[in-house]
Formats: C-alpha cells, structure tokens, sequence
C-alpha cells in the first residue's frame, strides 16, 4: 500500500468517521443500488389490476403443501387444466390467462400474507379458491370493503357469503345445501317417516356447522340428528361405531377427511352394521371407495352438485375427460375435486370473456354483479348467479361406486334435486 | 360394550407400541429425540405402496423389500444426519429431525403426488364374533405382528451378542468403546431397527386408513407412550404404547374424542411430575 | 451470548470519538432503512422508478408485520433457553393463552386495547409460572415435554372456550386503537410493532445485565456454584419464564389482532415448533440470533418461492417440475437449507456472520 494512498483513506475516514465497517457496505450497496435502478428502468409495464398487453393474471388462494393439499391441489390442478384449455384455443380476447397459485399451507397468516400479495405485489384481477375457512372469515371485511372480486371459491363461509357481495361469487357446493339434498334424497329413497340421523364429523368449526344444517334439514321433517364425532388422525373409531349402534340411525352422513369416511365405513362393516351413509362433497374420490373395499364401499355414496368424469356422456364430462387424459392428468379427473377446479376454470374463462377487451377488476366486478350463468354442460346443473344471489351451484345428485366396472354411478338428474333445497 | 373398547384399545396400543419401540431403539442408542418418527411411519407406508400396488411384488417379497429399504434408509439417515450431529445439544437434534420430516415430506409429494392412496394388501380384512366381542382380523393381525416384532426384539437384545453389545453401547459410549464395541455399527443398526419398526406400523396402519403424509400425526402419538413408558426402557415403550391406545379409546367412549389427547397428556404431565424417569424406566434423569 | 458481552473489541480498539460517532452514523442509517421499508414496500417503487416483485424479494408489508410478531416469541424464547437453561415447546400456548385474554378483555369485554394487552401479559405470566413449575422437579429433554404436555391442556381450553362463547369459525378480533390512533393498516401496524420490538429486545438486554440476570447466565452454566452464592436458582427460574411467557403471551394477543380472527388450529404444536426453528437458525441463546432467526423463518420460504416461481415460468424441465410441485419444492429447498445450517454453523447465523466477518478481517489484514 502505498503513503499516497494511505493518506487518501485517512482523508476520506477523516470526512467520513463512520469506519471500515460501513465503507465496505457503501462499496457493495453503491453497485447493488446501481444494478436495481438500471434493471428497474427497463423493467416491465406497470401492472394495472394484473392485466397486460399479452396477459392477464389471475389468483388462486388454496393449500398446496399443508394438511388439506390432498384434495385442494386436485382442485388447482382441475382449474388450471380447464385454463389451459383456454389459452390453447386463443384465450381471452387474445390474452392468455395466466394463473398465479399461492400456497396457503391451511395456515391463517399464510394466506393473510398471500393474500395482500395477489392484491397488490403480483397483482390480480380476481382470487379464486380461498379454501381455509378460518382465514376467509378473517379476510372477510377486507374482501368486502376491498377491489378484488373473490370468483368460484373452494368452500363458502358465512361470513364471506352472507349478506350477498358483489365480490364474492361461490364456486363449490355449500354445506347447508349439501345436508337439504341429501336428507331429501334418503328419507325420499328410504321412504322414512321421521328420520334418526347421525353426523359422523371430524372435529372441527366446519363439522360443527355442518351438523347444524343436519339437524335443521332432519328437524323439519320431525326427525332427529345426532352429532359423532371422531379425531382427523383416529385410526380406531370403534367407540363412535359402537354409539352409532346404540342409537340405530336411518342413515349416516359423513363430513370430514377422506379416512374419516374410510374408517367410520370400514368400522360398520367389521361390525355388521348396514346403514347407509352419505359424505359431503368433498368425499368423492375412486380412492376412498377403493380403500373401503366393495362391501363398506356399496353402502358409501356421496352428495355432489359435479358430476365426475366418466359417470355418465354429458357432453361437458366426455370434453374433460378427454382433455385431463391428454394432459396426463387421467389419474386425478375421477376426484370430484378436479370435477369443480375443472368448473371452476370455466367460470374463470367466461367472466372474463364477457368482461370484454379493456378488463379491470371494476370493470369485472360490473359484469358479474349483474348476474350471469355458466353452462358447464353436463357437468353440474346450471350455476346461475343473480344480484341477489351468489350461492353457485345448488342441485344436487348422489352418487356411489361400481366396483366391476370401477366407475360411479350417479342416481337421478341434477333436476330432482330443487325440491329439498330451500 | 367395555371388553369391546379395551380390546380396540390394545389392538390400537400394540402398533403404537410398536413405533413406540423403534422411537427407544434409537433414543437409547444415540440420545436422538426423533420427531421424524411420525414420517419413518409415512415412509413405510409408501414403501408397501410402491412394492405392493407400483411393482406388483407378491406379498411376502413385498414385506421383505420394506424392511430392507427402511433398513437402508435408517442406515443412510444415522450416516449422513445423525452422526455429524452427535454431541451436540438436544434442541438441535430435535430441529434437525424435523427438519428431516419436512424434506422427507416433501420429498414424498413430489414422487407420489398429493393425493392418498389405498393400499391393497391380501391381509384379511373381514372379522369374527369371539366370546361376544367382535374381532376385525386386520386389528388382530396387527397386535399379533406387532407384539411378535417386539418379542423378538426383546430376546434379541436380552440374548444374541449384538444385542448385548448393542446394550452396552447404549449404556456407556466410552466403556463400550474402551471394550472394542464398535459403538457406531451399533448406532447405525439402532437407526434401522428404529426405522423399520416405524414402517411395519405404517403397513398397517395405511391398511386401516387410506395411505397420505397425513399418517405422521399418528406416527407421532408414539411420542407421549414413550415418555409415559419411560424413555429408557423397551418394555415401558411396549406398555406405554398399549396405555395410550386403551386410554384414547375409554376417552373417546366415555368423556368425547377430543378429550383423549388431553386425558393422554395430563397423564403425562403427572408422569413426569412425579416420576420423571417413567413407569419402567430407570431413575437417572440428571444426566439428560 | 457475544451480543450481550462488552463493546467489540475492533470498536473499543479505535478512538473513542471515531467510534462513537461512527455508532451514531451507523444506528442512523439503521434507523433511516427501517424507517423507509414500509414506504417502500407499500408504494413497490425507488424514486418513481417501479420495482418489480422480484426485485423486492416477493416481500409485502404484511410479512414484514408478522415477522416482528414473531420476533417477539423468539426473543422470549430465546431469553429463556439463552439464559435460564430452559427450553420450552410450550410457546403457542402462551400465545393462545395471551389471545384468549384478547378475547375477552377485548373482543368480550370491550376494554381499551393497551389494558388488554396488559391483562395478556399478566395472563401470560400466570399461565407461563404454572408451566414451569415442573422445573422445579425435571431438566432437559423433561422439561421440554412438560411444556409440550401444557400445550396440549391449553390448546384443550382454548377450544372448549371458542365453541362455547364464539362462533365455530372463530374469535374475530376488533381494530385495535391506541387513544384514538386505529391500527388500520399495515403502516401504522409496522411502526407500532417496530417500536415494541426495540423496546423488548433493549428491556431484555437491560434485564440480562442486573444482577438476577447475571446469575440467571450463571445458573445456567454452574448451577450449583450459583446456589452456594445464596440465589434460589428455582425462584429465577421461575421468574425468567414468567417473564418470557408473559411477551408470548402479548405476542399472541396481537397476532391474533393481526389477523382479526383466531381459531383453536391457529396455535398448533407447528406453530411451537416454529420458534425453536427461529432461535436455532439465528443462535440459540443471542437475543440478536433470535431476530434473525425470525426474519429467516418468515422471509426465506417467500423468497425461495418467488425465485422458484420466476423460474417455473420457462421451459424444459426444471420449468415443469417447478410448476406442478412448487410449494413442495420450497418446502424441499428450506428443509435442507435447515439441516445444512445445522450441521455446518452449529451456532446458528449470528456465529456464522462473525466468523465470516473474522475472516475478512483476517484477509484484508493479510
């Protein structure tokens, strides 16, 4: 080193006592903050509500990676598969739609922290999915009072659903209308006078609320429901079947995870019990009726407002199955979740066909709350949506396994339905 | 009514007793508190997924491939993981095996996908009426695999030389070491003792469920029936693991599902109030 | 402990006046970053120039915010484990427990937001002495399983409270004001909670440095020798996670404020689980390795997903793998992260930071 130079840094500590420490961070930061600004000024369009010259981003809230991504990720993988069928025909008025899927892990800040990012980060038109009831209920005022329309969401709360917003459009069958079909669809078949049920639930606020709209959708009709519970992680749940045979129910219903269903059936059968049983939507998977095996599995059926592939040749069924086989995602298009990820994408497509050219979230905002319908062809009943109604779906079928021809067979038409749902 | 919840609850105890008892093998051996255990279960499970349902291997070379790769895995997981690790103090140990779940995890989600999977195995499923009880043969064979992997594992540590030597690395790392025990062949051997037993388990238990990463938290109930057992101790794993089945069942029967764990871990807030060493184990609880 | 000890000894080495003012210049840049991130983060752009998402880390304010609601239970945590020896998995039950008392002092009773607080520290604190009693009786690995048996009690209260006075979806939690200034948004939430962070991590420090906290630093490294000296070793005990429970507790207080809604699945054993990964990814027993330990656990894996995400958008390969399982990629890439951090920086990050800075040290010297 030399004096000169030496000097020259006694000089320059002598006008900038701040040391070594900090000269070094203002030699790395001074380059750093040269590179950002320089990549910043070539940076991109600056995003107006997610839409771009050749794009348009659009979010999805569910948990990828956490406790319910067994189910959740099949509706992603549903909904970005009906998207890219979209974009391969052209898009929206020439723009792709591109999904950006936020992992939520089923945890509440997770998704708060998402959540603000899909709103102003990466910003979107609109959010779709938002599968974690706790943090819908804590979202809910924000979303309300917010820009960003929440369109076909996983599962519908109260809070976010109640009174009717013209931000939020529900995507998935509700629980209270899942409870009123199902009931009608037994007490109808079973030709029950007063009927004894029983809710077998995990336990959790959702089991809870489910079996609420049980024993209302029971009580009118002057029967009784009763309330089973069991732990998401039982692996024995011989003290809950051995209640339900004390009690002798009409029939069963069955809200929780897929072993829920598994076992509580499994667990009749070892104690030859014949009852039928009902599980909620999110019930319906080859795999469950699989796992319980032909004979638990015969008395199995879940309620469903989707149709799931390869029950019947709707023309909407025959185009999904096609298209999942095609994207090799045969193996995922029997789950009744990909069915409403599938629907749900459709929404997506045709809200924002009929937003027009010139999308913003207001302007989508205007174009769904004056109320459309989707035609899903075949997959669900039509979904209509009015001002005064965003519920979704509301018509129901019930549906078991056949074990030969390893296919559901659905009971009835979507139709039959209107008459249990108030 | 009572006979029929007790015998659920030993039926259910036995496979805790039996992860319980992989979760022993290897804490006696390597101080390891394994939090992975629960994912050692998931694996195993996976495994019999992969042998059984993907190639197709008929079942007896089926349970065979499990335990080997399990065997393998525990090996690879005390050599890489593990032994870098020893000495170090008991939070980071305890981090990096949950660490180790969560790659695990990951791990198995990206090569099987998120959904579950059912698992079909010739193991009979049906039941049988026996002095008024009701028996599910699935239930039945699992106690009996169960109680017949920890009886072995009895006699081998209690018998063969490798036990012994086994026994006395556990007891004392320097004296076994001064006696020529080849401390860390045993160490590497308690990983996949502790690993396979944990997959046995998960053979069963994704038969009675359906197969998902979700079999962790049951993997870990194992966790308070070792401590109520007493950390130390082979036979206080098997009754601890047998006291959390039969109390999780009289729980659910008599007060309500979600009491059990609170009943269960009340019990063990006593246990280690008043008997820190648990029920069988030996009272030297300073030194941890 | 290194953060605790005297100055550094580069700085005492140095004139006095130079260092100090040097101090200065330094807190004030530190002072004038943590003042400008909010801005920052909240207009996404530098001078008019707009940022990209990338460019600012895939991070939003409302990360930022939760993080220094985390930092307040690793600190806590780590104030324990550092100086009192005592490890505990019991963390999201003080958490609950501090947002129960939220709920009913506030939400229930409608009581002003800084009493509430008040009445989660001292809930917290109750809660937080009762819990380490077993102290008094087991150690170690013992220990840590007594707290863990605590929080599933609490966690059992927790919900039998919730399903009896609120909802089954949850607590909601109301905006929080402080004499008329609303903590509405994440703005004024950061200032807030950066404010109350700096208090604890000062308090903490101060605490550390009196008597009982010199022989709490004792104790935990000759316990016996301590006890010679006349100090009820168990009573400090007792006392530090009291205290420590009490800042979780009000943590949880205001996490659940944050998020305007608590459930009984909020404060899981993962969520416990979450601070012993804080404080050991920063350094165990380092108020400042707690810091960053929070920082890490709530940053990184947003990061990591951002990065993955950009690169998901091209082809090939990676490109595909990376978009069908990228939340299970970024869980892959931080679980090995970890586990590499363990093995290679026993010490956590604050020891790493000062052997790297030992070595360019030691370079430029040379």
């Amino acid at each position: 080193m030399t004096t000169n130079d030496t000097t020259n840094r006694a000089i320059r500590a002598r006008k900038f006592p701040t040391g070594e420490a900090t000269r070094w961070a203002m030699r790395l930061a001074a380059p750093a903050f040269a590179c950002l600004v320089a990549s910043a000024a070539i940076a991109q369009e600056a995003p107006q509500d997610g839409v771009y010259a050749d794009r348009i981003d659009w979010g999805v809230l569910m948990d990828l990676s956490g406790p319910t991504s067994a189910s959740q990720s099949i509706w992603v993988a549903g909904l970005q598969d009906r998207i890219r069928k979209t974009n391969e025909a052209g898009g929206v008025h020439g723009r792709r739609i591109n999904v950006l899927a936020e992992d939520n892990r089923f945890n509440a800040a997770t998704d708060r922290i998402a959540f603000e990012k899909l709103v102003g980060q990466t910003p979107v038109i609109a959010i779709s999915g938002m599968g974690t009831s706790a943090s819908q209920v804590a979202l809910a005022p924000t979303i309300k009072a917010g820009k960003v329309p929440i369109v076909a969401t996983y599962t519908s709360t109260k809070a976010l659903s109640e009174p009717v917003s013209p931000m939020v459009y529900n995507g998935f069958c509700g629980y209270k209308e899942m409870a009123q079909a199902g009931v009608g669809h037994f007490v109808d078949k079973l030709k029950l006078k007063a009927p004894r049920v029983i809710t077998v639930a995990i336990e959790s606020a959702g089991g809870k609320e489910y079996h609420d709209y049980m024993a209302e959708a029971v009580g009118k009709l002057g029967g009784t429901a009763h309330h089973v519970t069991m732990k998401v992680t039982a692996v024995d749940v011989t003290p809950q079947i051995l209640e339900i045979m004390d009690k002798k129910p009409d029939f069963i219903t069955i809200y929780g995870v897929p072993n829920t269903a598994i076992l509580t059936m499994k667990a009749l059968q070892q104690y030859g019990v014949n009852i039928p049983a009902f599980g909620i939507t999110y019930l319906g998977a080859p795999q469950i009726f699989q796992s319980m095996g032909p004979q638990a599995g015969a008395n199995y059926n879940f309620v469903s407002c989707f149709t799931p592939s390869g029950t019947d040749n709707a023309p909407g069924n025959v185009e999904m199955s096609a298209f999942a086989d095609k994207v090799g995602r045969g193996a995922m298009k029997e789950d009744i979740n990909y069915v409403a990820g599938w629907v749900a994408g459709q929404m997506i497509s045709e809200a924002l066909d009929r937003t027009g050219k010139a999308a913003t979230r207001a302007k989508l905002v205007e174009t769904l709350s004056k109320g459309f319908t989707v035609d899903t062809k075949g997959l669900s009943a039509l979904i209509t949506y009015t001002p005064q109604n965003n519920t979704g779906p509301v018509l129901f079928r019930m549906f078991g396994y056949d074990f030969e021809a390893k296919k559901f067979k659905g009971s009835g038409e979507f139709a039959d339905s209107a008459k249990y749902i108030q | 009514m009572l006979g029929q919840v007790l015998f659920s609850g030993l039926a259910l105890g036995s496979i805790y007793g039996l992860v319980a008892l992989g979760f022993v093998v290897i804490f006696k051996a390597t101080d390891v508190f394994n939090f992975a255990q629960g994912m050692f279960v998931v694996c195993g499970a996976y495994l019999a997924v992969t042998a059984i349902s993907l190639l197709g291997l008929p079942f007896p070379v089926a349970v065979l491939f499990i335990v080997a790769v399990a065997a393998l895995m525990g090996m690879g997981i005390h050599a890489l993981l593990i032994r870098p690790l020893s000495g170090r103090p008991i939070l980071s140990i305890i981090m990096l095996t949950i660490a180790l779940s969560i790659v695990l995890r990951a791990l198995i989600e990206i090569v099987y996908g998120p959904a579950g999977r059912t698992l079909a195995s010739p193991l009979p499923s049906g039941s049988f009426a026996f002095a008024g009880l009701r028996i599910s043969q699935l239930h039945l064979t699992a106690a009996l695999v169960s109680w017949f992997c920890m009886i072995t594992f009895g006699l081998f540590f209690r018998f063969t030389s490798a036990g012994l030597l086994m026994r006395a690395a556990a007891d004392s790392h320097e004296a076994a070491t001064i006696s020529g025990v080849r401390v860390d062949a045993m160490n590497r051997l308690a990983w996949a003792i502790g690993f396979t037993l944990a997959a046995i388990g998960g053979l069963f238990l994704g038969q009675l469920q359906i197969v998902s990463t979700e079999l962790e938290s049951i993997g870990l109930l194992a966790l308070p029936a070792v401590v109520i057992g007493g950390l130390q101790s082979i036979p206080g794993a098997i009754l601890g693991g047998l006291l959390v089945g039969i109390i999780e069942q009289l729980a659910s029967t008599y007060i309500s599902p979600k009491s059990s764990d609170v009943v269960i871990y009340a019990l063990l807030l006593a246990i280690l109030l008043l008997r820190p060493w648990g029920l069988l184990g030996q009272k030297a609880v300073n030194r941890v | 402990m290194s953060d605790l000890a005297a100055p550094k000894p580069e700085a005492a080495a140095a004139a006095p006046t130079s260092g100090k003012l040097r101090r200065a210049a330094l807190l004030a840049l530190g002072l004038a970053v943590l003042l400008y991130i909010p801005v920052l983060l909240t207009d996404r752009s530098i001078f008019g120039i707009r940022l990209t998402n990338m460019q600012l880390l895939n991070l939003g304010l409302t990360q930022i915010n939760l993080m220094l609601i985390s930092m307040l239970g690793a600190l806590s945590l780590n104030y324990l484990t550092g100086c009192a020896g005592l490890i505990s998995i019991g963390h999201a039950a003080f958490y609950a427990t501090g947002a129960m008392a939220a709920a009913i002092f506030g939400t229930q009773l409608g009581w002003p937001f800084p009493v509430v607080l008040m009445m989660a520290a001292i809930a917290g604190a109750a809660v937080g002495v009762l819990a380490g009693l077993p102290s008094l009786r087991v150690q170690g690995l013992y220990f840590v399983l007594s707290t863990m048996a605590v929080h599933y009690l609490v966690s059992f209260v927790f919900l039998e409270y919730q399903f009896r006075f609120f909802d089954v979806v949850g607590i909601p939690f109301g905006t929080p004001s402080l004499g008329g200034f609303d903590l509405n948004t994440p703005m004024r939430w950061y200032f807030f909670l950066l404010v109350l962070v700096a208090l604890v991590y000062v308090g903490l420090s101060n605490t550390l440095r009196t008597r009982e906290g010199r022989a709490l630093l004792a104790m935990r490294d000759h316990e016996r020798a301590v006890t010679s000296l006349g100090v009820d070793v168990r009573v400090l005990r007792i006392k530090a996670f009291g205290l420590s429970s009490a800042i979780a507790a009000v943590a949880g207080a205001l996490y659940a404020y944050y998020l305007s809604n608590a459930t009984s699945e909020t404060f899981g054993i993962n969520f416990a689980i979450q601070f012993i990964a804080m404080i050991i990814i920063g350094g165990m027993g380092s108020l400042r390795g707690a810091l960053i330990g929070a920082a890490v656990w709530l940053l990184l894996p947003s990061v990591i997903a951002g990065f993955a995400a950009e690169i998901g958008r091209g082809p090939g390969i990676v490109g595909s793998l990376l978009g069908e399982h990228r939340a299970q990629l970024v869980q892959l890439i931080f679980g090995v992260l970890v586990i590499v951090l363990l093995i290679f920086a026993p010490g956590g990050l604050v020891s790493l930071g000062e052997r790297l800075k030992g070595l360019i040290g030691f370079r430029r010297k040379g």
